[in-house]
């Protein structure tokens, strides 16, 4: 086991090694600074590309603040500028997040959409006048490649301050292979992993940016190994992001056809056999309290603790929205559920 | 965010690192379970970069020999590269490594004075008390004491003895740092230096001009530099250089929460900019105070930055700023949130004079406002004694009792002062560089048969000024009028009151200055370095208690000429600023050609000195003095 950890990390250091004296980027800025004349404004190509990259993160304020949860995470700026990609997760449960801007200006935005499997999701905000991160699926990263993050970690920057820059070597791009770790994470797909300390607290979805300033991916949650005890640092990679926002988008354009019908004799969770936690705050979680015997749930294999986060594919991100989408689906109808049971994902199907 | 001190307060977090789980408690098997740790790091390192070195090494010869065709950028890489190296060779010199008498614990440091000074952490340095070791890249510790401290800016000034050719660090400017731009902090991470030899960690500067508020104490970080070099427990209080191994920052701070106190890519290190504020402060051995404007601000719905509340006792209301006004500009610094305001006022100290522009009804007005400290007197006192007893309880526990203390005769224990040896010190060097320059007088201000007299006449106007005074008295003329004051008390009167009378005040201390010295005038304590209006850099100011009065004289830090008098009768009064000018060229020198009165923004007089001479004293009744 040791063994092959130290073989392991030679590997890696020997990757890291050879690559930084390859990497011609790297040191290029480190021209001696006499040659720029001081205090005339005038950047190296590294601080140019900082100076215009961190215009398209933002600072992103939301619901959380106690028991180790926090209030604040990042996002990015993607595509025609009014739209936010970032992590879902709690920080999203209020009705409008609070987005500040590079220059200091505050914005309400909207939650569009998530992607559960990719624990991404898109807000909205208008006439923001932000440049954009290009979303593009080619911009990809071998190991050894640098990579910067942008990110508001520990919250240190507010209104018009910068975000956060970190230096770092991708060290592996791989799937993230939970089952065989102490990594519990509910997203499992293809990730970036650096060698610095990038997930910090308030940094999930700020942004992966390469030397020439492209989005390569978005820092993904904190996440720690239970076994060793090791934090990842990871990001999700451009072309899966971009994926999740096509699905994002999709589901968007359903969900909008679908709630116009009203079903004349729709669902209701209680007689679905479902009790919810108590409905005590706008954005309540569909939390599962307990499941009666003999109910379609039960049936279904819906135990308590359960999440639901999908109903057919539409977001449910209170248990308002929750009977509000079960009041379009007959009472003869089956349908689909995406649920959370602690960091898994699982779909059941309700057989009326 | 934490504090940085490696010491027994950090043992917890570091046997918390999963390397270490089952290592034992105490430190020694600490530290060598890290150096296992490190040598293993270091064998993996070595085994894959030598194949690369050999490679370089075997190319370089032939790209001048043969001139293969090298990507040029390899070129570049390598020369880089070795401009890194030399850079980081030479910073490496002036790093220290502080510990404990016991050779135990502490932090980092660096040394900017070839005669020993060094900079580290406030928090460095407390546990200690006032005496510890510095230890350099020579391999060797030289003991030291601590001179003066700043509780609230983390900071701490120790001086080293033993050589008088330290090497030292050349000096950056932390203002032209930029996000982006790389870095790399120096120091004693984890204590692992135990052969002296500095670590060295590369980064990049992640953000610039940062607040952190204080954590659990009053140490509050403003305008730091951010970054991502490794910073860890043990790297507080040292370098952090440019790309070019100038020194930009003090490391002191860092992000950690919930991962145990080792570094995850964000540190903090005090500007020097910061730093050198305060250097002259601390070099004065005392224990040194932030400041406050006496006016709070908040951003208004336009986005303004405008005063939300203000003392009437501040001098920033005696300059005009009221309730309302926007505040635009403090220092050399736009203001464009009330955040900013805060970050750019702590990199000042106390009782410094600061541009501020600021917008009313009227449009833009420039001033400059004196700043008050911080904290009431006595506060800062009371928080030292706590945090010193605490490390003395604990260095009692651990530390055999030092039989006879080397450096006993540099300290000098005083209230209000980190080592009052140091105040004396630097009274001396003051007074050593006027000593040469005594006014020719075939007299002393003891004699009481004659009296001095400063002869001369209203700028630009023929009216004649005179300025005498004896053992009991200090005449002034002005014209046709004279009035009287003892030479000690009833003061303040005149000085509220904003009359000329005070210039003649400030003559009789510039003569009593040059002629006995500071210490004989009354109760003396040198307080650092401030900036003048209207002089270029710093100048060193030195505070006299006169009975009701107190006079701040600022001197020249290369001549020791006494470039202004301020006579204070409480802070939130004005107080009379008597400028003096030196004219080289004229017969009067080094006596000053010219004197002039201020009070506020405002010239009231300016005087163009004819002669300095003597009189004997005549035994009449005089005319009595007027009382305003």
């Amino acid at each position: 086991m040791i063994d092959r950890a130290l073989s392991l990390a030679r590997l890696i250091a020997a990757i890291l090694i050879v690559l930084v004296f390859e990497d011609p980027g790297i040191f290029a800025e480190d021209k001696p600074r006499s040659d720029v004349p001081l205090g005339q404004g005038s950047l190296s190509g590294l601080e140019e590309l900082f100076q215009s990259a961190q215009r398209s993160v933002v600072k992103l304020y939301g619901a959380g603040g106690m028991r180790g949860l926090e209030s604040y995470q990042s996002g990015v700026v993607i595509g025609d500028g009014n739209t936010i990609l970032t992590s879902w997760s709690t920080v999203l449960d209020v009705d409008k997040v609070r987005v500040v801007t590079y220059d200091g200006r505050r914005l309400d935005a909207e939650v569009v959409g998530v992607d559960p499997e990719c624990e991404l999701a898109l807000l909205r905000v208008e006439n923001s006048k932000l440049p954009g991160f290009v979303l593009e699926a080619s911009y990809q990263v071998r190991p050894g490649q640098r990579v910067f993050s942008i990110t508001n970690l520990f919250g240190i920057a507010a209104g018009n301050e910068a975000c956060s820059y970190q230096k770092g070597v991708v060290m592996a791009v791989s799937d993230l292979q939970s089952k065989y770790t102490g990594l519990r994470s509910v997203y499992r797909g293809k990730v970036i992993v650096v060698d610095v300390m990038t997930n910090n607290p308030g940094a999930a979805g700020g942004a992966l940016v390469d030397l020439g300033g492209r989005l390569v991916g978005v820092i993904g949650k904190e996440l720690r190994d239970e076994q060793s005890g090791i934090w990842l640092n990871y990001s999700i990679p451009a072309d899966v992001a971009a994926a999740s926002v096509d699905r994002i988008l999709a589901g968007k354009t359903r969900s909008a056809g679908a709630s116009l019908t009203m079903a004349k004799n729709p669902h209701k969770a209680l007689d679905l056999g479902m009790v919810l936690i108590p409905n005590v705050i706008p954005k309540t979680p569909v939390y599962i309290d307990r499941i009666r015997k003999d109910s379609l749930a039960n049936r279904a294999g819906i135990q308590a603790n359960d999440l639901v986060l999908l109903v057919n594919d539409q977001r449910v991100d209170s248990q308002k929205s929750f009977e509000q989408i079960l009041q379009t689906i007959e009472r003869g109808d089956s349908f689909q559920l995406l649920l959370q049971r602690g960091t898994e994902l699982l779909r059941v199907q309700i057989r009326p | 965010m934490e504090a940085l001190r490696f010491g027994s307060d950090g043992e917890p977090a570091i046997r918390r690192h999963p390397a270490m789980v089952s290592r034992p408690v105490n430190y020694t098997a600490n530290v060598s379970s890290l150096r296992r740790w490190t040598s293993i790091c270091l064998v993996l390192l070595g085994a894959s970069v030598s194949p690369g070195v050999a490679q370089q090494e075997a190319s370089l010869p032939q790209i001048a020999s043969a001139e293969l065709a090298l990507p040029e950028l390899a070129a570049e890489v390598l020369v880089a590269q070795q401009r890194r190296v030399e850079a980081m060779r030479k910073a490496s010199m002036a790093t220290v490594g502080v510990f404990g008498l016991d050779s135990q614990g502490g932090g980092s440091g660096v040394c900017i004075s070839p005669d020993g000074y060094v900079l580290t952490n406030f928090h460095v340095s407390s546990p200690f008390g006032h005496r510890m070791r510095c230890g350099m890249n020579d391999g060797k510790m030289y003991e030291a004491v601590v001179a003066g401290i700043d509780p609230t800016g983390d900071l701490a000034v120790l001086k080293m003895f033993g050589r008088d050719d330290f090497p030292t660090a050349t000096m950056g400017d932390s203002d032209q740092i930029r996000v982006g731009q790389w870095c790399f902090a120096a120091g004693n991470p984890f204590v692992l230096a135990t052969n002296l030899q500095p670590t060295v960690t590369y980064g990049l500067i992640s953000g610039v001009r940062r607040y952190q508020y204080p954590s659990g104490t009053i140490l509050e970080y403003s305008d730091c530099i951010q970054t991502d070099a490794s910073i860890n427990p043990g790297n507080s209080g040292g370098p952090l250089f440019n790309v070019d191994g100038e020194l930009i920052g003090i490391n002191g701070r860092c992000s950690f929460e919930k991962r145990g106190r080792v570094n995850v890519g964000v540190g903090y290190a005090i500007s020097i900019k910061q730093a050198m504020n305060f250097y002259g402060n601390l070099r004065s051995g005392r224990i040194v105070d932030h400041a406050t404007l006496g006016f709070t601000v908040a951003t208004d719905n336009q986005g303004r930055v405008v005063v939300s509340n203000i003392l009437e006792s501040s001098d920033a209301y005696r300059r005009g700023l009221r309730y309302g006004d926007e505040v635009l500009r403090l220092g050399d610094r736009d203001i464009a949130t009330a955040n900013q305001l805060k970050n750019v006022l702590g990199i000042f100290p106390d009782y410094w004079r600061v541009a501020l522009r600021y917008r009313n009804e009227q449009g833009v007005q420039e001033a400059a406002i004196r700043l008050q400290s911080l904290h009431q007197p006595g506060e800062l006192e009371k928080i030292v004694e706590g945090s010193s007893e605490q490390g003395a309880k604990k260095a009692g526990d651990t530390k055999p009792a030092v039989s006879k203390d080397v450096l006993a005769d540099r300290y000098e224990s005083r209230r209000g002062f980190g080592n009052y040896y140091f105040n004396r010190l630097e009274l001396e060097r003051i007074v050593k560089l006027q000593e040469s320059r005594k006014p020719s007088l075939a007299t002393s201000a003891a004699d009481d048969s004659v009296q001095i007299r400063f002869v001369g006449s209203v700028l630009g106007e023929s009216t004649a000024v005179e300025a005498r005074f004896d053992l009991e008295k200090i005449h002034w003329t002005l014209g046709d009028k004279t009035n009287s004051v003892p030479i000690k008390g009833n003061w303040g009167t005149w000085i509220k009151n904003q009359e000329p009378m005070p210039i003649a005040m400030a003559m009789r201390l510039w003569y009593q200055w040059h002629e006995q010295g500071p210490r004989k005038l009354g109760e003396v304590i040198y307080i650092g370095q401030s900036p003048v209006l209207g002089k270029q850099g710093l100048l060193d100011m030195t505070r006299i208690v006169l009975g009701e009065v107190t006079a701040e004289v600022y001197t020249s830090v290369a001549s020791g000429d006494i470039e202004l008098i301020e006579l204070f009768t409480d802070r939130q009064t004005d107080p009379a600023e008597v400028y003096f000018d030196y004219d080289a060229a004229s017969a009067l020198a080094p006596m000053p050609s010219r004197v002039r009165l201020q009070y506020g923004l405002e010239s009231r007089l300016v005087v163009d000195l004819g002669k300095l001479d003597t009189l004997p004293v005549v035994k009449t009744e005089g005319v009595p003095g007027v009382q305003p």
